[in-house]
């Protein structure tokens, strides 16, 4: 005979951590379902209930050749800050983390502090230095001022690869016979890599979204998604920005699926 | 396999310029010898190996391996092998891939990689895990790709850096004997860094125990343990019992001492703990005067069991209580 089952006890922790949990992810996915509901609704304003359901605004999006141009431009800027923040920020990184660099705590603080200081100030004091100097307001100086603020991201990403790295490794490898330059390929690259990458997907989306640094960096004509979004909302308020803002949403999910599976993110949280 | 012989010849290293981590260490290591360098920790042991690596560059002093002198040669020029506690496999490569490194490095064609790799795997049992990767792996699976990494190259020189030391008790039992066994089998110069006596007095062929960054002495596992020369070495090694009262002071084992009636003996005592060891009982006893003593009575045939509170006498022979030098 065998005694009965006990019953768990109601733990009341678990059931307010549970939760917890329900309410942030509500908190946090609900404005995107109102969005798609405002973007598919053919009302040209917002309406609750919606009434139907039209690509109508979609339409509209993709039929502009102002959207489009301006997408164009945020897609082709955010790829080209990608590269530079990946590059730059793990050079970064490595450097204060393993360079034995004096005043590396200091170091490490003004690498970071774009994310201190608030947007609206780097932009506006982007657009005097290039004005002063004469620079004018050509793309990559947008793509050089986003990737500032995008670097952050890779260098604090890399860091805590870095941190955790178990610098044994790399003495193996060495003793092995893989020269400094064979280690850091065959071994260091590879192992920060999710790291770097998981930087990399954050400094995109950085500079896809980015509104107060561009704000003051672009022309006319030459405006980015986010720019040109603005603008619009100040004259129409219509479905035409929720399936913008639909797209931008796609888009950057669709960035971190195929870095995802392309060098598997997974991996920088099993780190 | 080739073995080489090591010496390192009057090396010294500092730290931040000011803390000795080894101080004047001279040590010669045969070629195909399995060598201890035992010590707590701060002893400069690790540092020691950690030169014959090449990763430590000595402040002064030679290394030499294999009649050359490697002092100045970089670690990936150094053709040794190394096994580190932490295994540092590498976690993004395969079984195989991470055993193939190191003939990958040598430019080994491909075809002579597969069959060195085949075979080093045979040789620590882990045959049909090629395609896995580390994280997938006991301690002691991962332990044996690091060992099989290690010797695949057929390295002079085998480097182990506390390489049992992450593993429980029974499993490292069972591995130090097939360290033992693949070491002598395959003749490689082995050193060995551990802070666990036992370990080094079953797998040594010599050993040299290590205090405050220099060397206490060196011998043979017997050596280290019947005729410590110092204080330091007798404390570090097993159970000691110190004998003062004139001239030097003496180190007399626990197993060395005979329990006797108290009348005649030359020590009277009384039985204050006794701890049951399996093999052994330790006995804490307290003689009249003088400080306790610890006395090991080996349950080898039969003996009357001693209690705490019992009355006993301690003997043993001279030859037994070993001078220390001061």
């Amino acid at each position: 005979m065998s005694a009965a089952p006990n019953r768990r006890p109601f733990d009341a922790g678990r059931a307010a951590y549970l939760a917890l949990n329900a309410l942030l992810l509500a908190f946090l996915l609900l404005p995107i379902a109102i969005v798609l509901v405002f973007a598919l609704n053919p009302t040209p304003y917002i309406s609750f209930p919606p009434v139907g359901v039209s690509l109508r605004w979609f339409e509209k999006f993709f039929g502009s050749a102002e959207f489009m141009n301006a997408l164009w431009l945020s897609l082709w800027v955010a790829s080209v800050v990608l590269v530079l923040s990946i590059v730059i920020g793990a050079a970064c990184a490595l450097a204060l983390a393993r360079g034995n660099l004096p005043g590396r705590a200091v170091m490490t603080a003004f690498f970071m502090s774009p994310l201190m200081v608030p947007a609206i100030l780097t932009g506006l004091a982007l657009f005097q230095a290039y004005l002063l100097s004469g620079i004018g307001r050509p793309v990559w100086g947008l793509i050089a001022a986003h990737t500032l603020v995008a670097v952050p991201y890779v260098i604090r990403t890399t860091l805590a690869v870095l941190h955790n790295f178990d610098r044994r490794i790399e003495e193996a490898a060495a003793v092995l016979g893989a020269s400094p330059t064979r280690v850091f390929f065959e071994v260091t690259l590879p192992l920060i890599r999710p790291g770097v990458f998981a930087g990399g997907v954050f400094a995109f989306i950085v500079s896809f979204d980015q509104f107060p640094v561009s704000l003051f960096l672009v022309v006319p004509k030459g405006e980015t998604l986010p720019v040109v979004l603005f603008n619009y909302m100040k004259f129409d308020l219509d479905g035409a920005i929720a399936a913008a803002s639909m797209v931008s949403i796609l888009l950057a999910l669709s960035v971190v699926l195929v870095l995802e599976r392309l060098i598997g993110l997974k991996a920088y949280v099993k780190l | 396999m080739t073995s080489a012989a090591i010496k390192l010849d009057q090396v010294t290293k500092t730290f931040d310029g000011r803390v000795m981590a080894v101080d004047a260490v001279t040590l010669d290591i045969a070629a195909g010898e399995f060598f201890s360098l035992l010590g707590p920790s701060g002893c400069g042991k690790t540092t020691s190996l950690r030169m014959i690596a090449g990763f430590e560059h000595p402040d002064s002093g030679r290394v030499h391996v294999g009649g050359k002198d490697i002092t100045d040669l970089p670690v990936h020029r150094r053709d040794m092998g190394m096994v580190f506690q932490s295994y540092a496999l590498f976690p993004h490569r395969t079984v195989a891939e991470n055993v193939a490194f190191g003939l990958r490095m040598r430019e080994v064609p491909r075809p002579e990689i597969e069959r060195r790799v085949a075979a080093a795997l045979a040789q620590v049992a882990l045959t049909g895990f090629e395609s896995r990767k580390p994280g997938q792996l006991s301690g002691g699976q991962q332990q044996r790709v690091a060992l099989a990494r290690a010797l695949v190259v057929e390295p002079p020189v085998l480097l182990c850096d506390e390489p049992l030391g992450a593993l429980d008790r029974k499993l490292r039992q069972q591995m130090q004997f097939e360290l033992k066994e693949l070491q002598k089998r395959l003749g490689v110069t082995l050193v060995f860094v551990t802070h666990d006596q036992e370990e080094a007095l079953a797998m040594s062929d010599r050993i040299a125990v290590m205090n405050g960054g220099k060397v206490e002495q060196v011998g043979t596992p017997t050596e280290i343990y019947e005729r410590p020369r110092t204080r330091f070495v007798a404390d570090f090694i097993g159970e000691i019992n110190i004998l003062e009262g004139g001239g030097p002071l003496r180190a007399l084992r626990p197993e060395k001492i005979r329990l006797v009636a108290p009348d005649g003996a030359r020590l009277a005592g009384t039985v204050e703990t006794a701890n049951y060891l399996g093999g052994s009982t330790l006995l804490r006893v307290q003689p009249t005067t003088g400080p306790s003593m610890l006395v090991r009575e080996t349950h080898a045939g039969e003996r009357a069991s001693r209690t705490p509170g019992d009355a006993v006498g301690l003997t043993w022979n001279d030859s037994d209580a070993v001078a220390l030098e001061s």
